[in-house]
């Protein structure tokens, strides 16, 4: 035991480099800089809610039209007194992106039933990405739904004066339910899954950089140890070699959780200045509903969750070890650790692009059989009430790490340590 | 197989028609020699000769292909534990933990082999002292030049007075003024009990430092003997012609 935390001490202050927590903190600021300018940028687009208009027809429709926009939260500005292009080239209107032109004879036509045109156009601002052109966009087409909602009550208003106008704007009303398992809720679908989005959209990615770091770290550490000699040091001293492979695979997985954790705290921050309070807004008015359909993880699910990330680092790192012992030098690490790396990657994108429940066998059982895939899926499969599932991928992540345990015992028992080495590329 | 070296019964260390292949490549052929208590025994011979590889089994982390080596009456394949408690192996071009500073390389390698503290810190006191770097221990080893290295590993080797210390080419790398010091050094502590088993390419190092010598060349031992017998034998007084004779 004492041998172990001596051991321990010493691959921690190998491990956790000033590069590492140099580029750690690099990370970290990236983050929440464009977590803070996006969600900046966002909070300013939807406080934008303008349109420009240029009423041509100047008629009782097109006050209306009007209305129904500034109804609607738009802040309307008049710019009818000129054309189009006095109004694009207008500096007061330099930062619009809405325009909207009534043309003259708008309201005749509408008396007589003949369709008539009103023009919007959508101004980008120099470049075509962005979040704020999806969300022009998505603000255009909200607009002209209410005009045009609003202009069939103004024709039904006329036609049937007596008409319950309320009740035909809504002849049926609609009720979402969502079922969980055996739950039901009263819930919007839209409302069930942004929240449970939110609830698995960190996991996947801090399970990648946290299997990816700590795979790294050990195959490097290992790989120095091998090129440095100071291996055949240690294997020729009384250190029990199975406490040589425990201290490096704890070293490794201490280290990992720790960078983790600051990574974890980046991406919410990040995620939190993307979203802004709209997300937290709606999950709360829900709250009841997702209570009842189980989705509020309790702490027995963040265990399971927990168990099943531990053992899926558990395996990534004996793996990584072992392929560390096979690396000839630390510069090969990167080389070495791409088959490893293939498996996390499949396990990590594939599930996020198919629903494995459907797929076909094959699939099926090429994610199932990566011990990584168990993990990345276990939030979804708690949240879907489906814990027997999880609870199979962790005794699966189990057999595997023994498997690959037992392996690496024999590795570093016997002399391929010293003698075997794994080229990639031409060998000498 | 000619008998080059007479294999005494009260040695300390036996090795026995040692083999050990590489996949298909045999490194070692049978390799027989003993090494006496508070003996230094050197083997040389031209690069890639196997010198290295019986070292290494002799520190147990290989393992022979055939033969036997005995350390005190210990088996290396079955007794390997307890034969890792008695020697200290230094590997030929080591390096150190370079994110640790030359002290705690040298502390951290002393409490693997003693587990009280006071014990720790006199090893690592007398380890800083052979090695001489003083104030540069303070400095993380990868600050250190490659001499400078060399010597942290070798005091690192012999600071916890292994009763066998397997040298591979202990002073490659040193100084003149260096190399002396540390031959000095392995020079008393084998008067003060310890058994030596090195491996070097210097002749004059040899014959300053050993009591015999073994010369290898592909895989075997062609001579074995102490320096001044050796000479004689070969009727010269330069034992690097001696060498020469014998390889060529
Ligand atoms: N891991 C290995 N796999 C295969 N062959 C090896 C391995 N290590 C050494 N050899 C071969 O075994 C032979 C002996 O090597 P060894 O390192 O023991 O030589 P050496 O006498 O120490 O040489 P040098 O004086 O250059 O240090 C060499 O031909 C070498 O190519
Ligand atoms: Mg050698």
């Amino acid at each position: 035991m004492r041998i172990f935390f001596i051991l321990l001490k010493k691959e921690i202050k190998e491990m956790l480099t000033i590069p590492l927590i140099v580029s750690l903190v690099a990370v970290l600021f990236v983050f929440y800089m464009i977590g803070s300018v996006v969600g900046k940028q966002n909070k300013t687009s939807a406080a934008r809610n303008n349109v420009v208009v240029l009423d041509f027809d100047k008629s009782g429709l097109s006050k209306r039209i009007i209305k129904s926009l500034t109804d609607g939260e738009y802040i309307v500005k008049d710019a009818s007194s000129g054309n189009l292009l006095d109004a694009f080239s207008n500096h007061e209107y330099e930062e619009e992106s809405f325009f909207m032109v009534i043309p003259k004879g708008l309201e005749r036509d509408f008396n007589l039933e003949k369709k008539h045109t009103i023009e919007i156009y959508a101004r980008f601002n120099k470049n075509l990405s962005g979040y704020s052109s999806s969300y022009s966009a998505s603000k255009i087409r909200k607009g002209i739904e209410r005009i045009n909602k609003d202009l069939g009550v103004h024709i039904i208003e006329k036609k049937f004066p007596l008409a319950n106008v309320e009740f035909i704007k809504n002849p049926v009303l609609m009720e979402e339910f969502v079922v969980i398992g055996d739950s039901i809720a009263r819930v919007s679908v839209k409302r069930v899954l942004l929240f449970v989005h939110s609830q698995t959209y960190f996991f996947p990615i801090a399970v990648f950089f946290l299997v990816f770091m700590a795979a790294q770290m050990i195959m490097t550490a290992v790989a120095g140890e091998k090129e440095n000699k100071t291996l055949e040091t240690l294997l020729s001293s009384p250190i029990d070699r199975r406490i040589l492979v425990i201290s490096k695979l704890s070293a490794a997985a201490i280290v990992a959780a720790l960078l983790s954790g600051g990574y974890m705290f980046g991406m919410r921050s990040f995620m939190s200045g993307i979203m802004g309070q709209k997300t937290a807004g709606i999950a709360l008015s829900a709250q009841d509903a997702f209570v009842k359909l189980g989705l509020i993880m309790g702490p027995a699910d963040y265990l399971m969750i927990g168990v099943s990330l531990l053992f899926c680092i558990l395996c990534a790192l004996v793996i990584a070890l072992i392929l560390g012992v096979l690396s000839e030098d630390v510069k090969s690490v990167g080389a070495t650790m791409t088959p490893l790396m293939m498996l996390i990657m499949i396990s990590y994108l594939l599930p996020m692009f198919i629903d494995i429940g459907r797929a076909s066998f094959v699939v099926k059982l090429l994610l199932y059989s990566i011990p990584f895939t168990h993990a990345f899926i276990a939030p979804q499969n708690i949240l879907a009430h489906n814990h027997a599932a999880v609870m199979w991928g962790i005794v699966y992540q189990a057999v595997i790490f023994a498997i690959f345990v037992t392996i690496a015992g024999k590795i570093f028992s016997g002399e391929a340590l010293l003698t075997f080495k794994l080229r990639f590329g031409k060998s000498k | 197989m000619s008998k080059v070296c007479n294999i005494l019964p009260m040695s300390a260390v036996n090795v026995l028609n040692l083999v050990k292949k590489y996949k298909d490549f045999e490194a070692v052929k049978g390799l027989s020699f003993d090494i006496k208590e508070r003996e230094i025994f050197a083997l040389v011979g031209p690069n890639g000769v196997g010198k290295s590889t019986t070292l290494k089994m002799l520190s147990t982390i290989l393992s022979p292909t055939g033969g036997s080596v005995e350390i005190f009456g210990l088996d290396i394949v079955k007794d390997s534990k307890e034969i890792r408690k008695i020697i200290s192996y230094l590997p030929e071009e080591a390096g150190a933990y370079k994110t640790l500073t030359g002290y705690e390389y040298l502390r951290f390698m002393a409490s693997i082999f003693f587990r009280d503290k006071k014990q720790v810190l006199k090893t690592v006191e007398y380890g800083a002292e052979i090695c001489g770097l003083k104030d540069k221990l303070k400095d993380k080893v990868k600050t250190y030049s490659k001499g400078m290295t060399r010597k942290l590993l070798l005091s690192r080797a012999v600071m916890i007075k292994p009763r066998f210390a397997i040298l591979d080419e202990p002073t490659s790398g040193l100084d003149i003024l260096n190399s002396f010091e540390i031959r000095k050094i392995i020079k008393q502590l084998a008067k003060d009990g310890m058994t030596v088993l090195l491996s070097s390419h210097n002749m004059f190092e040899i014959e300053f430092l050993s009591d015999r010598l073994g010369i290898m060349n592909n895989g075997k031992l062609l001579a074995c003997g102490a320096p001044r017998d050796l000479k004689e034998k070969f009727s010269t007084n330069d034992l690097e012609e001696v060498f020469i004779k014998l390889i060529q």
